[in-house]
């Protein structure tokens, strides 16, 4: 998802200054930042640590953002650099003390950051599209998801509509949530990606 | 459109997509939401870069000596390196310059303390809660801490 037009039409009005779309960036992307620490095994005071450094450093560059849909990307990298920025403050005088991640060869480590990037980023777009859902639909969706899985029976009893309509109803709602337009071009963007990885490129 | 995944994997992908953004603490979000308010202060972020209690914890050695926590705090154009104390934190601004230091607790009010021509500065008492420090130059360089815990 290199060009989602809301990610560079956020980036441009933060730019100008508006709050209320840094609080968007910020509400849609933490899930990315905290993934990343969360990789890496660091204490809550690190991870705090690291995306203080992230957002810091966003606030500074987002003018000289090159490509404003490259944002994703952009906090990825970075969120992985303070990360290791953090670790080697920690582990000074202790080199054996690198990350499993740090010793893979680069390419293996870029492309570890990469597949979590675009599972981020479906996060993202599905969040956004979920939340637009009919509220039938997103009602239902949610019970579906909630863990555990709850018995037909149980969805029937509390959305009040008879079993045997949930399994057509679910479909219906999954076909609004796949042509919603956060989601165009990325689930088979999503394809092309997972082919790459299956034929080892 | 659609033909990436069957509806059991879009409906997994859903979950996982809602569980990643529950898993994120309220106050992780909401810092990164405060972060804005940097965006037209003209100061230099210092992180940390050095702090000998993970570091000693690193080593897992237990060094007797360990009682004073010498922290390290680096921007691109100046460090502050911090020691405390039993009831004071020992200051140097480097290069040394009579620099203004203000400490800026997360809640309370702000001091203002003056280095001296080494760049030196003490703070007493120790703030409580989280704070940062702000460093302004003579040459009107700004540089502020990353937030403190002590």
């Amino acid at each position: 998802m290199r060009d989602d037009p809301s990610v560079i039409a956020l980036v441009r009005r933060v730019s100008d200054g508006d709050k209320e779309a840094w609080s968007e960036i910020a509400e849609r992307y933490s899930p990315l930042v905290w993934s990343i620490c969360a990789r890496y095994q660091l204490s809550r005071p690190d991870i705090d640590d690291v995306a203080q450094g992230v957002w810091l450093m966003l606030v500074e560059k987002v003018r000289d953002l090159r490509e404003p849909a490259a944002l994703p990307g952009w906090l990825a990298t970075t969120a992985r650099n303070e990360c290791l920025r953090v670790l080697r403050t920690a582990r000074r005088y202790d080199p054996d003390g690198l990350p499993a991640d740090d010793m893979m060869p680069p390419d293996l480590a870029t492309r570890a950051i990469e597949e979590g990037l675009l599972e981020a980023e479906l996060g993202v777009a599905l969040r956004a599209a979920f939340a637009e859902l009919q509220p039938a639909c997103h009602k239902l969706l949610s019970l579906l998801i909630s863990d555990p899985p709850p018995a037909y029976a149980d969805v029937s009893k509390t959305l009040g509509i008879p079993v045997g309509s949930i399994g057509p109803t679910r479909a219906r709602c999954l076909g609004q949530l796949r042509r919603s337009p956060h989601l165009a071009g990325f689930l088979t963007e999503r394809v092309g990606a997972i082919k790459i990885k299956e034929t080892g490129r | 459109m659609g033909t990436g995944m069957t509806d059991d994997e879009l409906l997994d992908a859903l979950r996982r997509a809602v569980t990643a953004r529950h898993e994120v603490p309220a106050d992780f979000v909401a810092a990164a939401r405060d972060a804005f308010a940097w965006h037209n202060i003209d100061a230099e972020l210092a992180r940390l870069t050095y702090d000998s209690h993970t570091a000693d914890h690193a080593l897992a050695t237990r060094t007797e000596a360990a009682s004073i926590r010498a922290l390290t705090f680096t921007s691109g154009r100046l460090t502050i390196e911090l020691e405390v104390g039993h009831d004071s934190l020992v200051g140097q601004v480097v290069p040394a310059e009579p620099a203004v230091i203000t400490v800026l607790p997360k809640t309370g009010r702000e001091t203002v303390l003056q280095a001296d021509e080494i760049g030196c500065f003490c703070v007493e008492p120790i703030p409580l809660g989280q704070f940062r420090l702000r460093c302004r130059t003579p040459a009107g360089v700004e540089t502020m801490t990353s937030w403190i815990t002590l």
